[in-house]
Formats: structure tokens, sequence, C-alpha cells
């Protein structure tokens, strides 16, 4: 959690309803974003440590955000640290 | 039509096949899932495998059921002209679609397919742990792929069936071979350590250029097959004729 403060996330389809913001969740996409471009474990633990960290603090300001926004400034903060897996966790979706 | 020929044109058909990309979606997304979850390159060459060998299977049993029901059609050495128009007419249609339609528009390498069947099988990439499971996986891109590719089946079948027994073989195993050519690119790729991300970037890029490509293809293919197999043999049957 970001210090104790719930965060909603909306769901982008709008079909689910909304949840609180898990940085488990965030961390695990991120890392295997990392991964499946071939990072090693502990680079790709490292990437997703601060990548979450930078999201977090971005989202301090915010009650209610949707989950394509949590998705775009982790896109954004990863592509500093990894671009290619930045592209995957970008794209994967847009994929088939 | 000589042996040459008619295996020229199963060539193109297949290279038409190979520029198809649902199955290579799959296979870059399978191979993401598994990369991503920490498996080892050895389950990762275990699934590549799988996946290409039931797409592989999945063609060649599309060409021979193709063929067998057919083959209850064309008794002769001749396939009926209605049918060459048929297909002739298929081919431009689906040219056309492929022109039109194949990719969506935006970013990625979205396809126009139903959306349930590209959920299924984005789901069953994430799901995908073991060999069987990427072979059956396979099996369904091909499937869902139908489509786009019941063209070039249909013509490859069309041009085997009235060749002999060892010539029908060769022709069955180059459309087989030379279709699964792009899939088996892209996993040697992955199994060689190539990033996924340049691969996706790659096909982001080109996008364009092969939906262009795959649908002149096609119909060049159909302008072909409809004056040689259309028009030229009336012609021909009322030159003799007079």
């Amino acid at each position: 959690m970001t210090g104790g403060k719930a965060i909603d996330i909306v769901k982008s389809s709008g079909k689910r309803s909304t949840e609180s913001f898990n940085r488990d969740k965030l961390h695990r996409s991120i890392k295997a974003a990392c991964l499946s471009e071939r990072s090693h474990d502990g680079e790709a633990t490292n990437t997703a440590d601060k990548v979450c960290d930078a999201v977090i603090i971005w989202l301090e300001q915010r009650p209610v955000v949707t989950s394509h926004d949590i998705r775009r400034v982790a896109s954004k903060h990863l592509t500093r640290y990894h671009p290619g897996a930045a592209y995957i966790y970008e794209h994967h979706r847009y994929t088939i | 039509m000589t042996d040459i020929i008619a295996l020229s044109i199963v060539c193109l058909a297949a290279l038409i096949h190979a520029s198809f990309q649902l199955s290579i979606s799959t296979l870059t997304l399978m191979s993401g899932h598994s990369l991503g979850h920490g498996r080892s390159h050895m389950r990762l060459i275990g699934l590549l495998g799988g996946f290409t060998a039931g797409a592989a299977t999945m063609t060649t049993l599309l060409v021979c059921t193709l063929g067998l029901l057919l083959s209850y059609l064309v008794h002769s050495e001749q396939v009926p002209p209605v049918l060459w128009a048929a297909s002739c007419g298929m081919l431009f249609g689906v040219g056309l679609a492929v022109w039109l339609f194949y990719y969506r528009k935006g970013k990625g390498t979205m396809l126009w397919l139903p959306r349930q069947t590209a959920d299924f099988l984005a789901e069953r990439s994430k799901k995908t742990k073991n060999t069987g499971e990427a072979f059956a996986l396979g099996l369904a891109s091909v499937f869902g792929e139908l489509l786009f590719i019941a063209a070039p089946l249909l013509v490859s079948v069309l041009i085997i069936l009235p060749l002999t027994p060892g010539v029908q073989l060769l022709g069955i195993l180059l459309y087989v071979g030379i279709s699964m050519s792009s899939l088996l690119v892209v996993a040697t790729l992955v199994s060689g350590g190539h990033k996924l991300s340049e691969i996706q970037r790659w096909r982001e890029a080109n996008k364009t250029f092969l939906q262009f490509t795959a649908g002149s293809a096609l119909f060049v293919l159909g302008f072909y097959l409809y004056v040689n197999e259309v028009l030229t043999i009336p012609l021909a049957a009322g030159g003799l004729a007079s």
C-alpha cells in the first residue's frame, strides 16, 4: 500500500469493479516484463522496485486512478531503466 | 500444367500463408510469458518446439482434409473451371480483405480477428506451461487464422489434386514447410536469445509492408490462375473445335 493510504483503481474496461492498489501486483508485472527481456533476476527485481516506488510517489496525490493510468506511468518510468521491457510492458496487450 | 509450375504455385501460396501473423503473434506472446515467469531455457525451447509442431500438424491436417473433400468433386485430371473461378474469387476477396482489414488501426500488431478468438489465444498463451499445451496452442492458432489462410490452402489443394501421388506428397511437404518458415525463423530467433522487444518492434514497423505484400500476392496469384485455368482452357477448347 502507499503509506497506508488506500487508492482505488478503476479498471479500464469498466466491466470489473474497482480494486485497491496492490504494489506486489505491479511489481510482479514489471519484473515479468524485465525477465521477458532476458534481464537477470536481481536486475529485474531492482528495476521493478524503482518503478513501483516512482508510481507510488505519483499516486500520493490521487485518490482514484484508472489501471490505464498506472500502466502509462509505470511504463514511462520503466523506459528510463529498461526501454525494451517498457516496450513489452506497454505493448503486450496489442500483440494479437 | 507441368509439375514444376504446379509446385511453384504451391510455393507461392505457402509463402502467402507464411506472411499471416496470428501464429507468430501467439508464439511471441507465449515466449514472453514463459520468460517472464522465469522458466528455464530448455523449457522455452520445448514450448517453441511444441507450438511449431502443433501449427505444422494443423496445417498438414487442413491440407489433407480439404484434399480428401475436394477429391469427391474432382474425378479427372482436370479441375472444373467453376471451382477455379470460385477459388480465384476467394483469392481476390481475401486479398482485398487483407489490404483493408488485416491489422487493426493503432499501435501494436493487433489483427482483425473476432475478439473472442484473440482473447482466447492470448489467455491460453499465458497459461501454457508444458509442451503438450504449446502443441494444442499451435493447433488452435492455425485454426484461428482459417479466415485468411483458406484461400491459399484451397488453391494449393486444387493444384496438388491432379498430380501423381509422389508429387502430391512433395507438394504437401513443400506447402507445410514453407508456410511454417516464418514461424520457424521467429522460434529460432527467440531460442537463440534475441530480445522479444526487437522482434516485436520489427513486426510493428513492417506490418504495413507485410499486409500490402500478402494482399498483392493474393491478387497476383488469383489473376494468374484466372487467366490460366478459367479463361485459357475454354479458349483453347474453342480453338480446337474450330
